[in-house]
Protein backbone atom coordinates (compact mmCIF):
# COMPACT_ATOMS: atom_id res chain seq x y z
CA UNK A 1 0.00 0.00 0.00
CA UNK A 2 1.38 3.35 -1.01
CA UNK A 3 0.63 6.68 0.57
CA UNK A 4 -0.32 9.12 -2.16
CA UNK A 5 -0.83 12.81 -1.53
CA UNK A 6 -3.54 14.31 -3.78
CA UNK A 7 -3.26 18.05 -4.38
CA UNK A 8 -6.29 19.03 -6.43
CA UNK A 9 -8.60 21.95 -5.70
CA UNK A 10 -11.63 20.75 -7.68
CA UNK A 11 -13.45 18.84 -4.93
CA UNK A 12 -15.43 16.42 -7.11
CA UNK A 13 -12.30 15.44 -8.97
CA UNK A 14 -10.34 15.11 -5.75
CA UNK A 15 -12.91 12.81 -4.18
CA UNK A 16 -13.06 10.59 -7.24
CA UNK A 17 -9.27 10.47 -7.46
CA UNK A 18 -9.11 9.33 -3.84
CA UNK A 19 -11.74 6.66 -4.50
CA UNK A 20 -9.84 5.46 -7.53
CA UNK A 21 -6.59 5.24 -5.58
CA UNK A 22 -8.27 3.47 -2.66
CA UNK A 23 -9.82 0.90 -5.01
CA UNK A 24 -6.41 0.29 -6.47
CA UNK A 25 -5.06 -0.49 -3.03
CA UNK A 26 -3.32 2.77 -2.25
CA UNK A 27 -3.75 5.10 0.68
CA UNK A 28 -4.79 8.53 -0.59
CA UNK A 29 -4.31 11.66 1.50
CA UNK A 30 -5.99 14.81 0.21
CA UNK A 31 -4.92 18.38 0.69
CA UNK A 32 -7.93 20.58 1.47
CA UNK A 33 -6.31 23.50 3.22
CA UNK A 34 -4.62 25.84 0.75
CA UNK A 35 -2.40 27.65 3.19
CA UNK A 36 1.02 26.13 3.64
CA UNK A 37 0.62 23.50 0.95
CA UNK A 38 4.39 23.22 0.69
CA UNK A 39 4.71 22.24 4.34
CA UNK A 40 1.93 19.71 3.93
CA UNK A 41 3.80 18.25 0.99
CA UNK A 42 7.00 17.96 2.96
CA UNK A 43 5.33 16.62 6.12
CA UNK A 44 2.96 14.17 4.44
CA UNK A 45 5.59 11.41 4.26
CA UNK A 46 3.98 10.35 1.00
CA UNK A 47 5.39 7.83 -1.46
CA UNK A 48 4.07 9.87 -4.35
CA UNK A 49 2.37 13.20 -4.94
CA UNK A 50 -0.31 13.99 -7.51
CA UNK A 51 -0.15 17.71 -8.14
CA UNK A 52 -2.55 19.93 -10.03
CA UNK A 53 -1.05 23.02 -11.68
CA UNK A 54 -3.95 25.45 -11.25
CA UNK A 55 -4.34 25.84 -7.51
CA UNK A 56 -5.75 28.61 -5.39
CA UNK A 57 -3.13 30.87 -3.80
CA UNK A 58 -0.11 29.29 -5.44
CA UNK A 59 0.73 27.64 -8.74
CA UNK A 60 1.63 23.97 -8.82
CA UNK A 61 4.78 24.77 -10.78
CA UNK A 62 6.10 27.08 -8.08
CA UNK A 63 5.23 24.50 -5.43
CA UNK A 64 7.07 21.82 -7.33
CA UNK A 65 10.16 23.96 -7.74
CA UNK A 66 10.30 24.79 -4.03
CA UNK A 67 9.48 21.22 -3.04
CA UNK A 68 12.31 19.83 -5.15
CA UNK A 69 14.86 21.87 -3.21
CA UNK A 70 14.34 19.64 -0.20
CA UNK A 71 12.62 16.42 -1.28
CA UNK A 72 12.97 13.63 -3.78
CA UNK A 73 9.42 12.23 -3.49
CA UNK A 74 8.12 11.47 -6.97
CA UNK A 75 5.57 13.98 -8.29
CA UNK A 76 3.08 13.46 -11.11
CA UNK A 77 1.59 16.62 -12.55
CA UNK A 78 -2.11 16.47 -13.39
CA UNK A 79 -3.35 19.30 -15.54
CA UNK A 80 -5.95 20.39 -18.01
CA UNK A 81 -3.36 22.47 -19.84
CA UNK A 82 -2.59 20.59 -22.96
CA UNK A 83 0.41 22.34 -24.41
CA UNK A 84 3.72 20.63 -24.99
CA UNK A 85 5.43 23.61 -23.41
CA UNK A 86 3.65 23.05 -20.08
CA UNK A 87 4.85 19.48 -20.07
CA UNK A 88 8.45 20.39 -20.85
CA UNK A 89 8.45 23.09 -18.17
CA UNK A 90 6.96 20.76 -15.57
CA UNK A 91 9.49 18.06 -16.32
CA UNK A 92 12.34 20.54 -16.13
CA UNK A 93 11.10 21.63 -12.70
CA UNK A 94 11.46 18.07 -11.52
CA UNK A 95 8.15 16.35 -12.22
CA UNK A 96 8.34 12.60 -12.78
CA UNK A 97 5.40 12.45 -15.15
CA UNK A 98 2.81 14.72 -16.70
CA UNK A 99 -0.77 13.63 -17.32
CA UNK A 100 -3.46 15.76 -18.90
CA UNK A 101 -7.08 15.81 -17.80
CA UNK A 102 -9.33 14.09 -18.52
CA UNK A 103 -7.20 11.03 -18.03
CA UNK A 104 -7.88 7.41 -18.62
CA UNK A 105 -8.07 6.11 -15.02
CA UNK A 106 -6.23 2.90 -15.88
CA UNK A 107 -3.45 4.82 -17.55
CA UNK A 108 -3.20 7.05 -14.51
CA UNK A 109 -2.80 3.99 -12.27
CA UNK A 110 -0.25 2.47 -14.63
CA UNK A 111 1.77 5.68 -14.64
CA UNK A 112 1.58 5.83 -10.86
CA UNK A 113 2.97 2.32 -10.48
CA UNK A 114 5.62 2.99 -13.12
CA UNK A 115 6.80 6.10 -11.29
CA UNK A 116 6.71 4.30 -7.94
CA UNK A 117 8.79 1.48 -9.37
CA UNK A 118 11.32 3.87 -10.83
CA UNK A 119 11.71 5.75 -7.57
CA UNK A 120 11.95 2.62 -5.44
CA UNK A 121 14.57 1.26 -7.79
CA UNK A 122 12.93 -2.09 -7.28
CA UNK A 123 15.15 -5.07 -7.55
CA UNK A 124 14.98 -6.42 -11.08
CA UNK A 125 13.80 -9.69 -9.59
CA UNK A 126 10.50 -10.05 -7.72
CA UNK A 127 9.26 -13.17 -6.04
CA UNK A 128 5.94 -14.92 -6.29
CA UNK A 129 5.18 -18.05 -4.22
CA UNK A 130 8.81 -19.09 -4.23
CA UNK A 131 9.34 -18.25 -7.87
CA UNK A 132 11.76 -15.64 -9.12
CA UNK A 133 10.18 -13.24 -11.57
CA UNK A 134 12.55 -11.29 -13.77
CA UNK A 135 10.74 -8.66 -15.82
CA UNK A 136 13.91 -7.75 -17.71
CA UNK A 137 14.59 -11.29 -18.87
CA UNK A 138 10.90 -12.09 -19.09
CA UNK A 139 11.35 -15.29 -17.13
CA UNK A 140 9.97 -17.10 -14.08
CA UNK A 141 12.22 -19.56 -12.27
CA UNK A 142 10.91 -22.00 -9.66
CA UNK A 143 12.68 -25.03 -8.24
CA UNK A 144 15.32 -24.81 -10.95
CA UNK A 145 12.71 -24.82 -13.73
CA UNK A 146 12.47 -21.82 -15.98
CA UNK A 147 9.60 -20.55 -18.09
CA UNK A 148 10.17 -17.81 -20.63
CA UNK A 149 7.19 -15.48 -20.98
CA UNK A 150 6.42 -13.52 -24.13
CA UNK A 151 6.24 -9.74 -23.85
CA UNK A 152 2.45 -9.84 -23.63
CA UNK A 153 2.40 -12.58 -21.00
CA UNK A 154 4.96 -10.69 -18.93
CA UNK A 155 2.92 -7.48 -19.05
CA UNK A 156 -0.17 -9.40 -17.90
CA UNK A 157 1.68 -11.27 -15.18
CA UNK A 158 3.44 -8.15 -13.95
CA UNK A 159 0.17 -6.25 -13.56
CA UNK A 160 -1.44 -9.19 -11.75
CA UNK A 161 1.60 -9.52 -9.51
CA UNK A 162 1.67 -5.81 -8.65
CA UNK A 163 -1.93 -6.08 -7.53
CA UNK A 164 -1.74 -9.58 -6.10
CA UNK A 165 -4.94 -10.59 -4.37
CA UNK A 166 -6.99 -7.82 -6.01
CA UNK A 167 -9.13 -8.06 -9.12
CA UNK A 168 -7.51 -6.78 -12.29
CA UNK A 169 -10.11 -6.14 -14.97
CA UNK A 170 -9.72 -7.23 -18.57
CA UNK A 171 -10.03 -3.56 -19.44
CA UNK A 172 -7.00 -2.76 -17.31
CA UNK A 173 -4.97 -5.61 -18.78
CA UNK A 174 -5.92 -4.49 -22.25
CA UNK A 175 -4.93 -0.90 -21.51
CA UNK A 176 -1.60 -2.02 -20.10
CA UNK A 177 -0.91 -4.07 -23.23
CA UNK A 178 -1.89 -1.26 -25.56
CA UNK A 179 0.22 1.12 -23.54
CA UNK A 180 3.16 -1.10 -24.49
CA UNK A 181 2.32 -0.95 -28.20
CA UNK A 182 0.71 -4.40 -28.16
CA UNK A 183 -2.62 -3.68 -29.78
CA UNK A 184 -4.21 -7.04 -29.01
CA UNK A 185 -7.86 -7.87 -29.50
CA UNK A 186 -10.23 -9.17 -26.86
CA UNK A 187 -9.82 -12.77 -27.94
CA UNK A 188 -6.04 -12.46 -28.15
CA UNK A 189 -6.05 -11.36 -24.52
CA UNK A 190 -7.90 -14.55 -23.54
CA UNK A 191 -5.35 -16.59 -25.48
CA UNK A 192 -2.49 -14.80 -23.74
CA UNK A 193 -4.02 -15.39 -20.31
CA UNK A 194 -4.51 -19.10 -20.94
CA UNK A 195 -0.95 -19.46 -22.23
CA UNK A 196 0.28 -17.69 -19.11
CA UNK A 197 -1.80 -20.09 -17.01
CA UNK A 198 -0.31 -23.09 -18.80
CA UNK A 199 3.23 -21.83 -18.24
CA UNK A 200 2.57 -21.21 -14.55
CA UNK A 201 1.07 -24.70 -14.26
CA UNK A 202 4.26 -26.15 -15.74
CA UNK A 203 6.10 -24.61 -12.81
CA UNK A 204 3.67 -26.22 -10.40
CA UNK A 205 1.74 -23.02 -9.89
CA UNK A 206 -1.69 -24.38 -10.77
CA UNK A 207 -4.72 -22.15 -10.42
CA UNK A 208 -2.49 -19.14 -9.84
CA UNK A 209 -4.67 -16.96 -12.06
CA UNK A 210 -8.30 -17.13 -11.12
CA UNK A 211 -11.09 -15.87 -13.36
CA UNK A 212 -13.74 -13.74 -11.74
CA UNK A 213 -16.71 -13.84 -14.01
CA UNK A 214 -17.52 -10.47 -15.66
CA UNK A 215 -14.93 -8.80 -13.45
CA UNK A 216 -11.46 -9.90 -14.39
CA UNK A 217 -8.61 -11.92 -13.01
CA UNK A 218 -6.99 -12.35 -9.62
CA UNK A 219 -3.50 -13.65 -8.94
CA UNK A 220 -3.70 -15.73 -5.83
CA UNK B 1 3.82 55.84 -66.03
CA UNK B 2 3.28 55.79 -69.77
CA UNK B 3 4.21 58.94 -71.73
CA UNK B 4 1.27 58.53 -74.10
CA UNK B 5 -1.33 58.30 -71.34
CA UNK B 6 0.32 61.20 -69.56
CA UNK B 7 0.16 63.40 -72.69
CA UNK B 8 -3.52 62.64 -73.02
CA UNK B 9 -4.05 63.85 -69.44
CA UNK B 10 -2.25 67.08 -70.32
CA UNK B 11 -4.41 67.80 -73.41
CA UNK B 12 -6.59 70.42 -71.66
CA UNK B 13 -3.70 72.59 -70.32
CA UNK B 14 -2.22 72.51 -73.83
CA UNK B 15 -5.56 73.53 -75.37
CA UNK B 16 -5.72 76.49 -72.96
CA UNK B 17 -2.12 77.39 -73.77
CA UNK B 18 -2.90 77.19 -77.50
CA UNK B 19 -5.91 79.44 -76.97
CA UNK B 20 -3.73 81.98 -75.13
CA UNK B 21 -1.16 81.80 -77.95
CA UNK B 22 -3.83 82.41 -80.61
CA UNK B 23 -5.09 85.43 -78.66
CA UNK B 24 -1.51 86.72 -78.22
CA UNK B 25 -0.96 86.43 -81.96
CA UNK B 26 -4.17 88.41 -82.62
CA UNK B 27 -2.87 91.14 -80.28
CA UNK B 28 0.59 91.16 -81.86
CA UNK B 29 -0.97 91.53 -85.31
CA UNK B 30 -3.27 94.26 -84.03
CA UNK B 31 -0.24 96.20 -82.80
CA UNK B 32 1.43 95.52 -86.14
CA UNK B 33 4.36 93.70 -84.66
CA UNK B 34 6.57 92.30 -87.44
CA UNK B 35 5.89 88.63 -88.25
CA UNK B 36 9.52 87.65 -87.46
CA UNK B 37 9.15 88.92 -83.91
CA UNK B 38 5.82 87.09 -83.51
CA UNK B 39 7.39 83.83 -84.73
CA UNK B 40 10.39 84.30 -82.39
CA UNK B 41 8.12 84.94 -79.42
CA UNK B 42 6.00 81.88 -80.35
CA UNK B 43 9.06 79.61 -80.60
CA UNK B 44 10.40 80.88 -77.25
CA UNK B 45 7.05 80.35 -75.55
CA UNK B 46 6.75 76.89 -77.03
CA UNK B 47 10.28 75.94 -75.91
CA UNK B 48 9.56 77.21 -72.41
CA UNK B 49 6.26 75.35 -72.17
CA UNK B 50 7.71 72.09 -73.51
CA UNK B 51 10.69 72.39 -71.14
CA UNK B 52 8.41 72.92 -68.16
CA UNK B 53 6.20 70.06 -69.27
CA UNK B 54 9.15 67.67 -69.59
CA UNK B 55 10.40 68.68 -66.16
CA UNK B 56 6.99 68.05 -64.56
CA UNK B 57 6.67 64.80 -66.45
CA UNK B 58 10.04 63.54 -65.26
CA UNK B 59 9.35 64.51 -61.65
CA UNK B 60 5.98 62.76 -61.63
CA UNK B 61 7.39 59.79 -63.44
CA UNK B 62 10.12 59.35 -60.88
CA UNK B 63 7.64 59.49 -57.98
CA UNK B 64 4.91 57.30 -59.42
CA UNK B 65 7.24 54.74 -60.96
CA UNK B 66 8.99 54.50 -57.60
CA UNK B 67 5.59 53.97 -56.00
CA UNK B 68 4.63 51.23 -58.44
CA UNK B 69 8.01 49.50 -58.20
CA UNK B 70 7.76 49.44 -54.41
CA UNK B 71 4.25 48.05 -54.60
CA UNK B 72 5.38 45.36 -57.00
CA UNK B 73 8.24 44.31 -54.76
CA UNK B 74 6.23 44.11 -51.54
CA UNK B 75 4.89 40.87 -50.21
CA UNK B 76 2.52 42.67 -47.86
CA UNK B 77 1.16 45.53 -49.97
CA UNK B 78 -0.03 47.53 -46.99
CA UNK B 79 3.56 48.21 -45.96
CA UNK B 80 3.91 50.53 -48.99
CA UNK B 81 3.84 53.86 -47.11
CA UNK B 82 6.74 52.67 -44.97
CA UNK B 83 8.83 52.30 -48.09
CA UNK B 84 8.18 55.78 -49.52
CA UNK B 85 10.26 58.89 -49.07
CA UNK B 86 8.20 61.99 -48.55
CA UNK B 87 8.00 63.70 -51.96
CA UNK B 88 8.93 67.39 -52.30
CA UNK B 89 5.97 68.51 -54.40
CA UNK B 90 2.38 69.19 -53.39
CA UNK B 91 0.62 66.59 -55.52
CA UNK B 92 2.99 63.85 -54.36
CA UNK B 93 2.71 64.95 -50.77
CA UNK B 94 -1.08 64.67 -50.93
CA UNK B 95 -0.84 61.12 -52.28
CA UNK B 96 1.77 60.32 -49.65
CA UNK B 97 -0.35 61.71 -46.82
CA UNK B 98 -3.47 59.92 -48.02
CA UNK B 99 -1.61 56.62 -48.19
CA UNK B 100 -0.14 57.07 -44.74
CA UNK B 101 -3.44 58.02 -43.17
CA UNK B 102 -5.45 55.18 -44.70
CA UNK B 103 -2.71 52.75 -43.84
CA UNK B 104 -2.53 53.91 -40.26
CA UNK B 105 -6.27 53.62 -39.86
CA UNK B 106 -6.25 50.16 -41.40
CA UNK B 107 -3.41 49.03 -39.13
CA UNK B 108 -5.35 50.24 -36.12
CA UNK B 109 -8.39 48.28 -37.23
CA UNK B 110 -6.32 45.18 -37.82
CA UNK B 111 -4.68 45.52 -34.42
CA UNK B 112 -8.14 45.84 -32.90
CA UNK B 113 -9.37 42.67 -34.60
CA UNK B 114 -6.16 40.86 -33.79
CA UNK B 115 -6.60 41.78 -30.14
CA UNK B 116 -10.20 40.65 -30.21
CA UNK B 117 -9.17 37.44 -31.91
CA UNK B 118 -6.42 36.81 -29.37
CA UNK B 119 -8.84 37.56 -26.52
CA UNK B 120 -11.35 35.14 -27.95
CA UNK B 121 -8.71 32.49 -28.40
CA UNK B 122 -7.48 32.99 -24.89
CA UNK B 123 -11.03 32.62 -23.67
CA UNK B 124 -11.46 29.41 -25.67
CA UNK B 125 -8.29 27.99 -24.13
CA UNK B 126 -9.53 28.93 -20.68
CA UNK B 127 -12.97 27.51 -21.39
CA UNK B 128 -11.46 24.26 -22.61
CA UNK B 129 -9.44 23.93 -19.42
CA UNK B 130 -12.57 24.67 -17.41
CA UNK B 131 -14.75 22.12 -19.13
CA UNK B 132 -12.10 19.46 -18.87
CA UNK B 133 -12.48 19.45 -15.09
CA UNK B 134 -16.08 18.18 -14.96
CA UNK B 135 -15.28 15.81 -17.82
CA UNK B 136 -12.35 14.45 -15.84
CA UNK B 137 -14.52 14.10 -12.73
CA UNK B 138 -17.23 12.31 -14.68
CA UNK B 139 -14.72 9.99 -16.27
CA UNK B 140 -13.39 8.97 -12.88
CA UNK B 141 -16.94 8.54 -11.59
CA UNK B 142 -17.73 6.23 -14.52
CA UNK B 143 -14.66 4.19 -13.73
CA UNK B 144 -15.24 4.09 -9.99
CA UNK B 145 -18.89 3.16 -10.42
CA UNK B 146 -18.23 0.70 -13.25
CA UNK B 147 -20.38 2.60 -15.79
CA UNK B 148 -18.38 1.96 -18.93
CA UNK B 149 -21.11 3.03 -21.33
CA UNK B 150 -21.05 6.61 -20.10
CA UNK B 151 -17.30 6.74 -20.50
CA UNK B 152 -17.65 6.33 -24.25
CA UNK B 153 -19.94 9.36 -24.52
CA UNK B 154 -17.58 11.35 -22.33
CA UNK B 155 -14.75 10.52 -24.64
CA UNK B 156 -16.81 11.96 -27.49
CA UNK B 157 -17.42 15.13 -25.50
CA UNK B 158 -13.70 15.40 -24.91
CA UNK B 159 -13.00 14.86 -28.61
CA UNK B 160 -15.33 17.72 -29.50
CA UNK B 161 -13.67 19.96 -26.94
CA UNK B 162 -10.24 19.11 -28.34
CA UNK B 163 -11.46 19.98 -31.83
CA UNK B 164 -12.46 23.45 -30.66
CA UNK B 165 -9.12 23.93 -28.93
CA UNK B 166 -7.08 22.96 -31.97
CA UNK B 167 -9.28 24.94 -34.32
CA UNK B 168 -8.57 28.01 -32.19
CA UNK B 169 -4.87 27.16 -32.15
CA UNK B 170 -4.68 26.51 -35.87
CA UNK B 171 -5.99 29.95 -36.77
CA UNK B 172 -3.94 32.06 -34.43
CA UNK B 173 -0.80 33.86 -35.40
CA UNK B 174 0.91 32.90 -32.18
CA UNK B 175 3.40 30.10 -32.10
CA UNK B 176 2.12 27.87 -29.36
CA UNK B 177 3.71 24.62 -30.29
CA UNK B 178 7.04 23.24 -29.28
CA UNK B 179 9.13 21.20 -31.65
CA UNK B 180 11.15 18.43 -30.07
CA UNK B 181 11.83 14.76 -30.78
CA UNK B 182 8.62 12.79 -30.27
CA UNK B 183 8.39 9.02 -30.34
CA UNK B 184 5.91 7.92 -33.00
CA UNK B 185 5.04 4.76 -31.10
CA UNK B 186 4.27 6.78 -27.94
CA UNK B 187 2.05 9.21 -29.83
CA UNK B 188 0.24 6.41 -31.62
CA UNK B 189 -0.23 4.34 -28.44
CA UNK B 190 -1.75 7.42 -26.76
CA UNK B 191 -4.39 7.80 -29.41
CA UNK B 192 -4.93 4.05 -29.78
CA UNK B 193 -5.70 3.70 -26.07
CA UNK B 194 -8.01 6.66 -26.27
CA UNK B 195 -9.95 5.06 -29.12
CA UNK B 196 -9.69 1.51 -27.83
CA UNK B 197 -13.32 1.03 -26.82
CA UNK B 198 -14.61 2.12 -30.23
CA UNK B 199 -11.93 0.21 -32.12
CA UNK B 200 -12.79 -3.02 -30.35
CA UNK B 201 -16.51 -2.47 -30.62
CA UNK B 202 -16.12 -2.12 -34.39
CA UNK B 203 -13.69 -5.02 -34.54
CA UNK B 204 -10.90 -2.95 -36.05
CA UNK B 205 -7.39 -4.31 -35.70
CA UNK B 206 -4.26 -2.18 -35.55
CA UNK B 207 -0.97 -2.98 -37.18
CA UNK B 208 2.13 -0.92 -36.64
CA UNK B 209 5.48 -1.16 -38.26
CA UNK B 210 8.75 0.58 -37.54
CA UNK B 211 7.20 3.18 -35.20
CA UNK B 212 10.31 3.07 -33.03
CA UNK B 213 11.59 6.25 -34.62
CA UNK B 214 11.32 9.77 -33.27
CA UNK B 215 10.25 12.74 -35.35
CA UNK B 216 10.61 16.46 -34.78
CA UNK B 217 7.15 17.78 -33.99
CA UNK B 218 4.88 18.90 -31.18
CA UNK B 219 3.79 15.78 -29.32
CA UNK B 220 0.33 17.03 -28.37
CA UNK B 221 -0.44 18.30 -31.83
CA UNK B 222 0.71 15.05 -33.37
CA UNK B 223 -1.57 13.04 -31.09
CA UNK B 224 -4.47 15.27 -32.12
CA UNK B 225 -3.63 14.83 -35.82
CA UNK B 226 -3.41 11.04 -35.45
CA UNK B 227 -6.69 11.16 -33.55
CA UNK B 228 -8.41 12.85 -36.47
CA UNK B 229 -7.07 10.22 -38.88
CA UNK B 230 -8.10 7.43 -36.52
CA UNK B 231 -11.56 8.95 -36.18
CA UNK B 232 -11.97 9.03 -39.95
CA UNK B 233 -10.84 5.43 -40.36
CA UNK B 234 -13.32 4.29 -37.73
CA UNK B 235 -16.08 6.36 -39.28
CA UNK B 236 -15.50 5.08 -42.79
CA UNK B 237 -15.62 1.33 -42.41
CA UNK B 238 -12.03 0.29 -41.74
CA UNK B 239 -11.37 -3.26 -40.55
CA UNK B 240 -7.64 -2.82 -40.27
CA UNK B 241 -5.57 0.27 -39.69
CA UNK B 242 -1.91 -0.04 -40.62
CA UNK B 243 0.49 2.62 -39.47
CA UNK B 244 4.00 2.41 -40.81
CA UNK B 245 6.97 4.72 -40.66
CA UNK B 246 9.84 4.92 -43.07
CA UNK B 247 13.03 6.73 -42.21
CA UNK B 248 15.01 8.59 -44.87
CA UNK B 249 18.17 10.64 -44.39
CA UNK B 250 16.29 13.92 -44.72
CA UNK B 251 12.78 13.03 -43.59
CA UNK B 252 10.52 10.50 -41.92
CA UNK B 253 7.36 9.40 -43.69
CA UNK B 254 4.39 8.11 -41.70
CA UNK B 255 1.70 6.22 -43.61
CA UNK B 256 -1.69 5.94 -41.98
CA UNK B 257 -3.59 3.43 -44.06
CA UNK B 258 -6.98 1.84 -43.63
CA UNK B 259 -9.01 -0.62 -45.69
CA UNK B 260 -12.23 1.34 -45.40
CA UNK B 261 -14.63 2.57 -48.07
CA UNK B 262 -12.03 4.85 -49.64
CA UNK B 263 -12.50 8.20 -51.34
CA UNK B 264 -13.72 8.64 -54.89
CA UNK B 265 -11.27 10.07 -57.39
CA UNK B 266 -13.39 13.17 -57.90
CA UNK B 267 -13.45 13.95 -54.17
CA UNK B 268 -9.80 13.24 -53.46
CA UNK B 269 -8.38 16.64 -54.48
CA UNK B 270 -10.75 18.47 -52.12
CA UNK B 271 -10.64 16.43 -48.91
CA UNK B 272 -8.35 18.89 -47.11
CA UNK B 273 -10.66 21.82 -47.83
CA UNK B 274 -12.73 23.38 -45.10
CA UNK B 275 -16.31 22.12 -44.85
CA UNK B 276 -15.82 19.65 -47.69
CA UNK B 277 -17.79 16.50 -46.93
CA UNK B 278 -17.98 14.74 -50.31
CA UNK B 279 -19.85 11.57 -51.17
CA UNK B 280 -18.78 9.71 -48.03
CA UNK B 281 -19.79 12.57 -45.79
CA UNK B 282 -23.23 12.81 -47.39
CA UNK B 283 -23.71 9.08 -47.07
CA UNK B 284 -22.70 8.89 -43.41
CA UNK B 285 -24.14 12.22 -42.31
CA UNK B 286 -21.53 12.45 -39.57
CA UNK B 287 -18.96 14.45 -41.46
CA UNK B 288 -18.25 18.05 -40.51
CA UNK B 289 -15.61 18.68 -43.12
CA UNK B 290 -13.32 19.96 -40.39
CA UNK B 291 -11.12 17.00 -39.52
CA UNK B 292 -8.77 16.83 -42.47
CA UNK B 293 -8.91 20.59 -42.91
CA UNK B 294 -7.53 20.94 -39.38
CA UNK B 295 -4.96 18.22 -40.03
CA UNK B 296 -3.70 20.09 -43.07
CA UNK B 297 -3.65 23.41 -41.27
CA UNK B 298 -1.83 22.11 -38.20
CA UNK B 299 0.66 20.24 -40.40
CA UNK B 300 1.20 23.48 -42.30
CA UNK B 301 2.01 25.33 -39.09
CA UNK B 302 4.35 22.60 -37.91
CA UNK B 303 6.00 22.38 -41.31
CA UNK B 304 4.95 18.79 -42.05
CA UNK B 305 3.76 17.58 -45.42
CA UNK B 306 0.42 15.83 -45.72
CA UNK B 307 -1.01 14.06 -48.76
CA UNK B 308 -3.69 11.48 -49.41
CA UNK B 309 -3.97 8.43 -51.64
CA UNK B 310 -7.08 6.38 -52.01
CA UNK B 311 -8.99 3.97 -54.13
CA UNK B 312 -12.74 3.82 -53.78
CA UNK B 313 -13.81 0.68 -51.98
CA UNK B 314 -10.25 -0.39 -51.26
CA UNK B 315 -8.18 1.86 -49.07
CA UNK B 316 -7.37 5.34 -47.84
CA UNK B 317 -3.85 6.37 -47.00
CA UNK B 318 -2.81 9.63 -45.42
CA UNK B 319 0.91 10.31 -45.64
CA UNK B 320 2.59 12.64 -43.16
CA UNK B 321 6.12 13.81 -43.88
CA UNK B 322 8.33 15.07 -41.06
CA UNK B 323 11.45 17.01 -41.93
CA UNK B 324 14.77 16.53 -40.17
CA UNK B 325 16.01 20.03 -39.79
CA UNK B 326 19.22 20.07 -37.79
CA UNK B 327 18.26 23.47 -36.45
CA UNK B 328 15.32 21.99 -34.57
CA UNK B 329 17.44 19.57 -32.60
CA UNK B 330 17.60 20.26 -28.91
CA UNK B 331 20.63 19.16 -26.92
Amino acid sequence: MKRILVIEDESALRDELCTLLRHAGHEPVAVTEWNGVLDQMINAAADLILLDINLPEVSGETLLEQFRKSAETPVIILTSRTAELDEVLSMSRGADDFITKPYNPTILLLRISAVLKRSKKTAAVQTYRGAEVSAVKGSIIRDGMEQILTKNEMIIFQLLLDRQGAIVTRDELMTALWDNDEFVSDSALSVNVSRLRAKLAELGLDDAVETRKKQGYVLK
Amino acid sequence: MKAQAYCKDRAIPWLIRSGAWVLSMVFLFAFRVPAEAAVTVSVLLLLGAVGAEVWIYLRNKRFYNGLLANLEGLDQKYLLPEMLEEPDFTEGRIVYEVLRETDKSMCERIAEYRRENADFREYIELWVHEIKLPVASLQLMCHNDGQAKYAEQLRRVDDCVENVLYYARSGSAEKDYLIKPVSLSRAFADIAIRSRAELQQRGISLRTENLGVSVLTDGKWLVFILGQLMGNSMKYGAKEIAVTAEDFPDRTVLRFRDDGIGISESDLPYIFEKSFTGENGHASGRATGMGLYLVKKLCGKLGHGVTANSEKGKYTEIVLTFGKNEMYKMP
